[in-house]
């Protein structure tokens, strides 16, 4: 595969270009070394998001979904993006107008005022997808294995997260949904080690509009979580979709100040988006994949500091 | 041909005088269609003589309508509109017969199945669709020819393949009514799995008592040719007369010197997992399958053998044969049944029950082994990681039955429930202060006597069952295993931790399935759960829709040691009917290839799935062999200079049907083609 040629239609959501946008920074840079092309996407809108907005009201979600779309498709590209929630609310979007056509119809109703057209020729794909399917293990870990003077040979705690794995039947994880392991494959050639925590598979909190509806509850998912990768002894917390990453990095904070007198000790453990991490074992500076601040970069600062992995790594400036 | 009871014999080479005969099948078809207007209509078709009509045509009174019309010289073909064919031709044809004419003179609308059922509230379309049929089985009526039965000679003999449970007792059956049989059986011993249980529900007597003196009975029958550690690998012929090439695997051991002292085995060097104690017990690379194994015969394992010598130099009688070759053996037999059994599910394809992650984490038939008094442990169940005697086990239920997930099968496996519960009741018995967890979806306790058994389980020792299919499985502390489900019953999430996990495996069709089809031409009867079809599930169910190759036990579907048993009894008992009339009759449904068509081109030749079609070099021209032809029509279709026809399905007499059904007035004017 000539990976030149590839290009996408980046779709940033929400949650990164308002809070991480170091994720976006991170993502470009470590596809700009494969040579993959990432195109803006402008007049994105909110994906919207699958919880909130498709739980209230379907025929809205389908459309707003659609317009998102029909921005890739005038460019001719499929979509690249990098959070799970977008992930779900665009690929089940496409899937259903796809093969739903009265919706469809309903939907080019709503878009024809707008001069736009749904019309079901883009595909939808996760980062995490493009890395393991287009780019693949083997081109990773070459890239990866002069990279680095020494391996990073960190103890990770991974977390797949909801949207990205179910439902299986339209995903391209070969219908694996109760133990998939293409993540920690692509996470372990970084020279890491995934470790296997209790429960794995347990969503962070956030998703469903339960963090925005009941914080105290989505937050004592994320406490048990924290505990079980503690208890793992992980060294960081590795995501692919920013409200899970924005879950357990604000999230600590959270329940360090909600569940004082549930937890023995409060929770310090770096979250780090895994484009970074990849970026870090292929020999990027921290700088480049935004984990170290620079003063241009927009955006909030991890919530918890990822400085501990940082020095453990001897990247800290 | 059979001669009709009054000596009339109408052979259908006069011009034909076709008699319809229409049957109200009580409301099934007269509710639905008005069934004297169509006989009016039926009259107005050209060469029909007359239409009849009937409250049920397969009754004595309506065949006797038909036998009448023939003696009376008033029909020399006839058409019954009713039912399926796979109903009731037959009926009919032995009526035509009977009246005197050629059985093969008949043909069998179907108004009933493909009519009347289906478009029960449409009688305007019922009545054209019944037309349609009617006009269709009239029209290739005209063009029947009579054909005449063929009759083969049958060899009494047997081929049995499978030396499990079913197929000793299909052998010991046919081998005591007088009947040759060759038993082959492809690993080294006889029994299968029935000799791995430990006990059976719900007598709870031992499974090796019972199998071990049928296993070393089918040895020392007479009429019994024992062949194990061999396998068919390749078959020809036809019902009665089938030639099958068996290949016996080398055991690279004299068996005639050798005297199974087993001096050879405490000196073998080489130790891997034993296959019978499914990898929990080491056996030698030189090894005898377990103490009770028919034949006692030593075999080296060439896969794991490392030829140092050490057990030729052991053996006291030399009979140690490192460059033992395979031999091959070609039998003649006239029936087959295959009875060659079901593999385990495999629990690793169910990743969130973690078996093969966790160490604590066991398959029943495993589980079996650990019970059994010549297990691995001698019958005390140690678990794996530590070799503690258990305090607490669940039994998962459905692992790998009842799945729509696409990860395991979606029948139920018959035998789990009550295997488990067996398990269960076994364990408790030697650990009353055992706790004991069986997880179920539905407890399915249906054969005789298992619903008693269940429920004396359930009450008297102490066993809870939890109504909930378990959702993961977890490691706990210690290599102890965590279980999470659902207990339905109470509608609460549930987390429990036990020390050991059994996962009760459903059955599957074997890997070799495929190959077992293929050399034996029972290919196009696979189902969608893998195993064999039967040719019909409640009227046929030990045949298979190639004549002479009978089915027994699990290679049908997964079925309990009763049912195995009596399916085996039932394969015995179909063969020796076919074997005991001596000859069988042939459908002459057969194609012919007309010679001075045929181009020689071959094409016909590899598409035959039946093998039937051989090349006469000497005039160049394709033959066909008209009793292995099952009559697909495959070679006729592919044919490019239309050289072969098939018997009662030429194209004169199809072509006719094909042009009234469409005739090309109706294209114009009524059907509308959207």
């Amino acid at each position: 595969m000539a990976s030149s040629d590839l290009k996408f239609a980046l779709f940033l959501g929400c949650v990164i270009p308002n809070r991480y946008s170091f994720i976006e920074r991170a993502t470009k840079a470590v596809f700009e070394k494969f040579k993959i092309e990432l195109i803006e996407m402008e007049g994105a809108s909110c994906c919207p998001a699958p919880g909130v907005f498709r739980g209230f009201d379907i025929d809205t979600w389908l459309v707003v979904g659609a317009r998102n779309i029909t921005i890739a498709e005038e460019l001719g590209l499929d979509i690249a993006l990098m959070c799970n929630g977008c992930y779900g609310s665009l690929l089940e979007v496409n899937h259903t107008l796809k093969h739903d056509k009265e919706k469809k119809r309903m939907v080019n109703e709503h878009l024809a005022k707008i001069g736009r057209e749904f019309k079901g020729i883009a595909k939808i794909r996760h980062v995490l997808d493009i890395m393991y399917h287009d780019i693949g293990p083997e081109k990773i870990r070459s890239r990866t294995k002069y990279g680095r003077k020494t391996p990073l040979n960190l103890n990770l705690a991974l977390h797949y997260g909801c949207h990205l794995i179910k439902p299986r039947d339209i995903r391209p994880w070969n219908n694996e949904v109760e133990n998939p392991t293409f993540f920690d494959e692509l996470l372990e050639i970084s020279g890491c080690k995934s470790l296997n925590y209790r429960d794995k598979f347990m969503c962070c909190g956030a998703g469903g509009g339960v963090r925005g509806a009941f914080k105290e509850l989505s937050l004592d998912y994320t406490r048990e979580k924290l505990e079980n990768i503690t208890a793992a002894k992980a060294d960081a917390i590795v995501t692919c979709c920013p409200f899970c990453h924005l879950q357990f990095d604000l999230g600590q904070v959270e329940v360090n100040n909600i569940f004082k007198d549930k937890i023995s000790a409060p929770f310090n453990i770096p979250v780090i988006y895994f484009t970074q991490l990849i970026g870090l074992a292929m020999g990027m500076k921290a700088e480049e994949l935004g984990m170290i601040r620079s003063p241009d970069l927009k955006g909030v600062p991890p919530f918890t500091p990822v400085k501990p992995i940082l020095t453990k790594i001897g990247e800290s400036a | 041909m059979v001669k009709a009871k009054n000596g009339i014999k109408i052979t259908g080479r006069e011009p034909p005088k076709i008699g319809v005969y229409i049957c109200w099948c009580g409301i099934n078809i007269g509710g639905v269609v008005d069934v004297p207007k169509l006989c009016d209509y039926a009259r107005s078709l050209p060469g029909v003589s007359l239409a009849s009509e009937y409250k049920f045509m397969c009754s004595d009174i309506g065949q006797g309508m038909i036998m009448e019309d023939i003696r009376a010289g008033k029909v020399n073909r006839v058409v019954v509109a009713s039912c399926s064919p796979r109903m009731h031709e037959e009926t009919f044809r032995r009526a035509c017969e009977e009246g005197g004419l050629n059985k093969y003179l008949f043909e069998q609308a179907n108004i009933r199945e493909h009519c009347t059922w289906v478009t029960m509230n449409d009688v305007p379309g019922a009545t054209r669709i019944a037309k349609d049929h009617i006009r269709m089985a009239i029209a290739k009526a005209g063009a029947l020819k009579p054909l005449e039965i063929t009759t083969v000679k049958v060899e009494p003999a047997t081929l049995v393949v499978g030396a499990g449970i079913a197929g000793i007792n299909a052998a010991l059956d046919l081998a005591n009514s007088g009947y040759k049989v060759y038993l082959v059986e492809k690993s080294p011993t006889v029994g299968g799995h029935m000799a791995q249980l430990d006990k059976t529900f719900p007598t709870m007597d031992c499974s090796s008592c019972i199998t071990t003196p049928k296993m070393s009975e089918v040895a020392r029958n007479p009429n019994i040719e024992l062949m194990t550690y061999s396998e068919v690998v390749s078959l020809d012929g036809y019902v009665g007369n089938f030639q099958a090439r068996i290949e016996k695997y080398p055991h690279y051991i004299d068996q005639d010197t050798c005297t199974g002292c087993g001096h050879c085995v405490d000196t073998c060097p080489v130790e891997t997992g034993n296959e019978f104690e499914l990898g929990m017990k080491p056996r030698k690379a030189i090894y005898l399958s377990f103490p009770q194994a028919v034949p006692g015969e030593y075999t080296i394992d060439m896969n794991h053998c490392i030829k140092c010598g050490i057990c030729a130099e052991a053996c006291p009688t030399s009979a140690v044969r490192y460059d033992d070759k395979p031999e091959y053996v070609d039998i003649k037999i006239g029936t087959i049944i295959l009875a060659t059994g079901y593999d385990p599910y495999d629990a690793t394809r169910m990743h969130q029950y973690g078996f093969g992650r966790h160490k604590n984490v066991i398959n029943a038939l495993q589980m079996e082994r650990l019970l059994s008094s010549y297990g691995p442990t001698e019958g005390k169940v140690k678990r794996p990681s530590d070799l503690k005697e258990p305090e607490s086990i669940v039994w998962v239920q459905c692992v790998g039955s009842r799945d729509f997930t696409g990860r395991g099968r979606k029948y139920c496996s018959r035998v789990c429930c009550m295997y488990a519960t067996k398990q269960a009741r076994s364990y408790k018995e030697k650990h009353p202060n055992a706790q004991i967890f069986i997880f179920y979806i539905d407890l399915r306790a249906f054969g005789k006597g298992y619903e008693e058994f269940y429920m004396d389980t359930a009450k008297n020792y102490g066993i809870k069952f939890i109504r909930g299919r378990v959702a993961e499985i977890l490691a706990g502390k210690n290599d102890n295993v965590i279980i999470r489900a659902e207990d339905t019953t109470l509608q609460r999430p549930l987390e429990l931790e036990v020390d050991m996990v059994v996962l009760s495996i459903g059955l599957e069709p074997r890997a070799d399935i495929d190959d077992i089809a293929r050399i034996f031409n029972v290919t196009a009867t696979k189902t969608e759960d893998g195993f064999l079809m039967e040719a019909h599930p409640k009227l046929r169910p030990v045949d298979t829709l190639t004549e002479g190759i009978f089915v027994a036990g699990n290679v049908v579907g997964p079925k309990d040691i009763p049912d195995t048993v009596a399916q085996a009894k039932a394969a015995a008992s179909s063969a020796s009917t076919l074997m005991s009339q001596g000859e069988v009759e042939i459908i002459p449904y057969y194609a012919t290839v007309i010679d001075h068509k045929c181009a020689g081109c071959k094409s016909c030749i590899g598409l035959c799935p039946f093998k039937a079609i051989t090349f006469n070099e000497i005039e160049s021209v394709a033959e066909i062999n008209d009793i292995l032809c099952k009559g697909c029509g495959t070679c006729v279709a592919a044919c490019p200079s239309k050289a072969i026809v098939q018997n009662h399905f030429d194209d004169a007499q199809i072509l006719p049907m094909i042009e009234t059904a469409i005739p090309r007035k109706l294209q114009k004017e009524e059907v509308k083609v959207e």
